[in-house]
């Protein structure tokens, strides 16, 4: 078999026609589902009718249930816990605390930054609504009730949330129990040359500098966290179904954590409703639901609620930045300068590969060729939930992107530059790749200038730009905003001698297996969450093998049965797993043609495969052909004697590289200047993924990840008062946007596909969601620039944005701009 | 929903309900379950006696009568919503039934459960203050109508006895020159208000204010009346100016506090903002003015 796949070349066989979108019959041609159909989801079909499976949908014989007692402190020494009250009630089966733990050495767990966290809290509760007690039932409520009932006594301490503060001397200290740590510092990160960027700096003509914050966010995925842990003591063996973004690394943290071999775990992640990073960690609340279920001998299950969900588990971003442009009079880049105060919460536990402590925070330098760069971060340890996981992003590259998109309309506006202009003269040139960054990131491809120009002309730039004059000369009540964002991600982690979890390389797998009737099952080591895997991969294989899309299968999520594989975030399922599918398909290729030629009675060098019609043939003889479905019951009914019988690969996937989606965004917004709300009047998204897999699956990824930066930038944050009390954990307070609050997108496309990607493809999924928070500010602060606003910070509601209204002579009375007809004939007019 | 447990009752009559609001132990009355079914979702209420009041089909209603428009306990935001009576007649209720939580929440919320609950964020008591309308309490001793005015004393707390039933508000039906509006801020839909103006305005015959209704939500301990602006339009025509010093007047009035639904300044001037909104809409419909905008937006 050949280890060295035939890479198609992606421009010409996978190319769609620019502006006509999929065109079947140019592609694949056949109607069969491959590259660049949009074929429906077959997910589809459950959900739609009501019939998914998610771990709350899981029932076991005599399951009792798991609610967990916290702490309403954010801060406090545990005095005593008394949980006899609870176990007195009906149906309370019992009432576990660290001490319990403690005896089966489960009382603590690794996180994926490699710090302990409790379980159960053992001495001292260091945030609000921390674990303290599992109260185990025969039901829900009763659970809940029996919880309402365990007694803490909390020896309360002064709390601190401000990652400033926390690191003040006298700051209250988070982490006493931890050996040589005498404050709240966690650690420094730097990258870059700071000496050349110091003295770009010193020698430039114009420096700019803006402080802003990137505010906690929660991913809120809307199924919260949850488990259902079956311990079988007769066959050793616990099966664990839950909320999962990667069921591999949990089997084999759970193992490490829990001491019982790997082969005797099972992590099941059935249908998961959403993850954005949130289910990516491992929590307390499953290690419980394992453990009571090992004391207990029975099947135990915990859901968590809504305001856990925010209140506990990973939130994202919380990054506290300052930002420094150097550039020429023309408004060249030639330097950039970051600093950050992260705030990390009670654990050091974000999620990304190891060996960057601030994830992929160091691309900062964008689109952009920028000679010198530097960046500087300080985390710190609060009383607040710990996080850092990377909500719909690859790991930190949304902090990274917002700071340099708003600094380069900052540097515009100081330059009195169009920001299009501007970001036109510093892109990396689409003849410059692959690119290497200041910063030492190897960009494979791109076309920044073509993605820009195209948003521009779908936006109707140039009437934009005059309406939003006309309306400052008259003095409207209505300004208007235009905000671009011309982004670059990186998503696809490995390579895995780069990027590791826990020790594990980042590698992807896929296992195809043919049956004997042709059609065919794709296991893969990526777990959906929504993203449509189980379309996508089909359609790969679709392509690779000629068959059609319907008669593949793609199963994930269950570690008895699935090869290993890093699981999905960070947009690397298509750039690792999708590899894999595509490999492992040429793989299964390639055992085809020998098949096709001991049935077709030809020399296997003389068997050829046709893309277009997805068929073998013998060269110079194309009516001469077998399909794969002939060939695959020849694999099992007339296996040729120097092969083995059975039609299968499997593909472990090394990423060479990571890949680099890109992308502009233009956002048009009216502001009231009498209220400062904010509306969309107009929302452009161009992005460039590489080769198309599905586009209407894209094309979905795009919308609900630019309604997630449209809550990022206008209504989302995690918020704290004083005492350490979360003030946003719910859905009350903390505020995702509705349909209602989101407009029509323009969506386009450019593509510019993978040089190393087999397929050509690269991560889209959260293009969005990294790209259009920086689109939506600089839009409202565009409206207000010419009044000298450089900044408004996230969320921008609507009091925000009035303060800055009035603070700069904008805001409005309604008596302004109105006069009142009182004619004796006046009608009651139309609004 | 984990709610502790608790005693459910179903009365079929307003006598059954006024019954067993005689003999039950601290009861709680569920109607639409808008805000009880949250609290008790948080278990921030544990009640442990419920009685349910869904069951009774007469008090579903949305009519006109005695010279009143009338709605019954049970009828829902939504009804509200969907009314062409509201529509062509009650302006005020017209914008704001759109603007009450969320659709799903709209279609079993009920306007009298929201006028009992009586959270100042609450939009229909500004519409209640604004219009001078009443409150019909059914209890032992039969019916009492409490004026809007008389009704809110607290937050959550009202001058309704414990065991009465609200079992109908009401808003006398509009003269011939009369508007009304009602304009929310809020940050998103679902939200509470960061501040609300109900309005209503009644004219003469010669375009003169003859009363001056209106009522601010979100910006005081209750839904409360701006009564200075009120005075100061009655007996004047329509301007802009005259509208501006009204909203100048009601934010005066009003007594904000700083929230995650804005800080005290802001919502102190979009109540000035919002009168003058509201001011001008219901002038408009009462068909007394054609407002005209200098520039466009």
């Amino acid at each position: 078999m050949s280890s060295e796949p035939d890479t198609p070349d992606a421009e010409t066989e996978y190319q769609h026609d620019d502006d006509g979108g999929p065109d079947p019959e140019k592609h694949c041609g056949h109607g069969r589902g491959g590259m660049g159909e949009e074929v429906t989801r077959k997910e589809d079909k459950r959900f739609i009718t009501g019939r998914g499976n998610y771990v709350d949908d899981i029932k076991k014989p005599g399951m009792l249930h798991c609610e967990i007692v916290r702490s309403p402190h954010a801060h406090a020494r545990i005095e005593e816990i008394d949980g006899s009250r609870a176990e007195a009630m009906d149906g309370v089966v019992a009432v576990l605390t660290a001490e319990d733990l403690l005896e089966h050495d489960l009382a603590t767990m690794p996180t994926l930054m490699d710090d302990t966290q409790d379980v159960l809290v053992n001495e001292k509760v260091k945030f609000q609504s921390q674990e303290v007690a599992a109260v185990i039932a025969t039901d829900r409520y009763a659970a809940k009730d029996g919880a309402q009932k365990v007694e803490v006594d909390y020896d309360v301490l002064d709390p601190v949330v401000d990652a400033e503060e926390a690191l003040e001397e006298d700051a209250p200290l988070v982490r006493d129990e931890l050996e040589d740590q005498e404050d709240n510092h966690i650690f420094d990160w730097d990258t870059g040359d700071k000496e050349a960027t110091e003295t770009v700096f010193d020698e430039a003509a114009v420096t700019v500098e803006e402080d802003m914050l990137y505010q906690r966010l929660h991913p809120a995925p809307i199924e919260t966290c949850g488990a259902v842990a079956d311990w079988d003591p007769g066959m050793d063996k616990m099966t664990v179904h839950m909320t999962s973004q990667a069921p591999h690394a949990h089997r084999t943290l759970f193992s490490q954590v829990s001491g019982i071999p790997e082969h005797k775990v099972r992590i099941v992640s059935p249908d998961v409703g959403g993850g954005f990073g949130n289910k990516v960690p491992i929590y307390p609340g499953y290690v419980v639901a394992a453990a009571a279920s090992y004391v207990l001998e029975e099947p135990v299950k915990w859901i968590e609620e809504r305001s856990e969900n925010i209140q506990t588990t990973g939130f994202a971003r919380d990054y506290d930045m300052t930002g420094e442009l150097a550039a020429t009079e023309d408004g060249v880049i030639e330097g950039v300068k970051v600093d950050v105060l992260a705030n990390h919460g009670a654990y050091n536990a974000a999620a990304q590969p190891s060996k960057f402590p601030a994830g992929f925070f160091n691309i900062f330098t964008g689109s952009y060729d920028i000679e010198a760069a530097y960046g500087s971060l300080t985390a710190a340890f609060t009383n607040t939930a710990p996080g850092g996981v990377a909500y719909r992003c690859s790991f930190r590259v949304t902090e990274a992107v917002y700071l340099i998109e708003r600094m380069v309309k900052v540097l515009a506006d100081e330059l009195e530059m169009d920001p299009a202009e501007i970001r036109r003269r510093n892109f990396i040139p689409s003849d410059a790749f692959p690119y290497e960054s200041a910063t030492g990131w190897n960009y494979d491809s791109g076309d920044y200038e073509k993605a820009l120009d195209k948003a521009l002309e779908m936006a109707d730039y140039d009437h934009y730009r005059e309406e939003q004059q006309r309306r400052i000369e008259e003095d409207a009540d209505k300004l208007i905003g235009i905000g671009i964002s011309s982004f670059t991600e990186v998503v696809g982690a490995g390579p895995g001698k780069q990027c590791d979890i826990a020790g594990i390389e980042m590698f992807d797998s896929a296992d195809l297996r043919v049956n004997p009737t042709g059609n065919a099952v794709l296991r893969v080591g990526v777990q959906t969450q929504g993203q449509g895997h189980e379309t996508t991969f089909a359609q790969i294989v679709a392509e690779e093998l000629g068959m059609d899309v319907d008669s593949i299968t793609v199963e994930h999520g269950d570690t008895d049965t699935e090869p290993y594989g890093l699981g999905t975030y960070g947009s690397r399922s298509t750039p690792v797993a999708g590899a894999a599918a595509a490999v492992a398909a040429r793989k299964v290729r390639d055992k085809a043609k020998s098949i096709a030629a001991n049935e077709l009675e030809a020399a296997e060098e003389d068997i050829e495969w046709e893309r277009e019609s997805g068929e073998f043939h013998v060269a110079g003889a194309p009516d001469r052909s077998i399909t794969i479905t002939e060939i695959a019951a020849g694999a099992y009914m007339n296996h040729p004697g120097d092969e083995e019988p059975g039609l299968e690969a499997v593909n472990y996937y090394d990423p060479p590289e990571m890949t680099y989606p890109f992308g502009s965004y233009i956002v048009i917004v009216e502001i009231d200047r009498e209220t400062g709300e904010v509306d969309f009047e107009k929302f452009v998204a161009v992005d460039d993924c590489g080769n198309r897999i599905n586009p209407m699956i894209i094309e979905g990824q795009i919308h609900g990840g630019l309604a997630q930066g449209i809550g990022t930038a206008m209504l989302e944050k995690v918020t704290y008062d004083d005492n350490g009390n979360v003030t946003g954990g719910d859905f009350m307070n903390y505020l995702l946007p509705t349909a209602n609050e989101i407009p029509n997108f323009d969506t386009g496309h450019t593509v510019t596909p993978s040089p190393h990607h087999p397929i050509g493809a690269k991560g889209v999924g959260e293009s969005p969601t990294v790209g259009s928070p920086p689109a939506i500010v600089n839009a409202v602060v565009d409206a207000m620039s010419h009044a000298g606003v450089t900044h408004v910070e996230m969320p921008m509601t609507p009091d925000v944005v009035w303060e800055t209204l009035d603070e700069v002579g904008l805001a409005h009375q309604p008596a302004h701009n109105v006069e009142f007809d009182l004619g004796d004939d006046a009608e009651p007019a139309d609004d | 929903m984990k709610s502790a447990p608790f005693e459910h009752h179903e009365p079929d009559t307003v006598d059954e309900a006024v019954s067993l609001l005689e003999s039950l132990d601290d009861p709680t009355i569920l109607a639409g379950g808008q805000s009880l079914v949250p609290m008790l979702r948080f278990r921030l209420a544990n009640p442990d006696v419920v009685v349910d009041i869904n069951g009774i089909d007469s008090l579903d209603y949305l009519d006109e009568g005695d010279g009143h428009l009338r709605l019954g306990a049970l009828a829902r935001h939504a009804d509200v919503e969907d009314s062409d009576l509201i529509d062509e007649k009650y302006g005020s209720f017209a914008d704001a039934a759109p603007l009450v939580a969320d659709p799903q929440i709209r279609n079993r919320g009920t306007v009298v459960g929201s006028v009992a609950q009586a959270d100042p964020k609450g939009d229909w008591g500004s519409i209640l203050l604004a219009h001078e309308g009443e409150v019909i309490a059914t209890g032992p001793d039969g019916d009492r109508a409490i004026p809007a005015d008389e009704f809110f004393l607290l937050p959550y707390d009202t001058t309704l006895g414990e065991q009465e039933l609200i079992t109908e508000i009401r808003v006398p039906e509009p003269a011939p020159t009369e508007g009304s509006a009602y304009h929310k801020l809020k940050r998103k839909t679902g939200d509470y208000a960061m501040a609300g103006v109900g309005v209503r305005l009644v004219f003469d015959d010669d375009g003169v204010i003859e009363s001056a209704g209106i009522g601010m939500t979100a910006v005081d301990i209750t839904n409360a009346r701006a009564t200075d602006a009120e005075e100061h339009l009655e007996g004047e025509r329509p301007s802009p100016d005259l509208f501006a010093t009204a909203g100048e007047l009601a934010a005066e009035q009003s007594n904000p506090e700083s929230d995650e639904h804005g800080g005290a300044d802001y919502k102190e001037r979009m109540v000035d903002v919002l009168t003058q909104r509201a001011l001008s809409d219901a002038a408009e419909r009462a068909g007394t003015v054609t407002v005209q905008r200098r520039v466009t937006q």
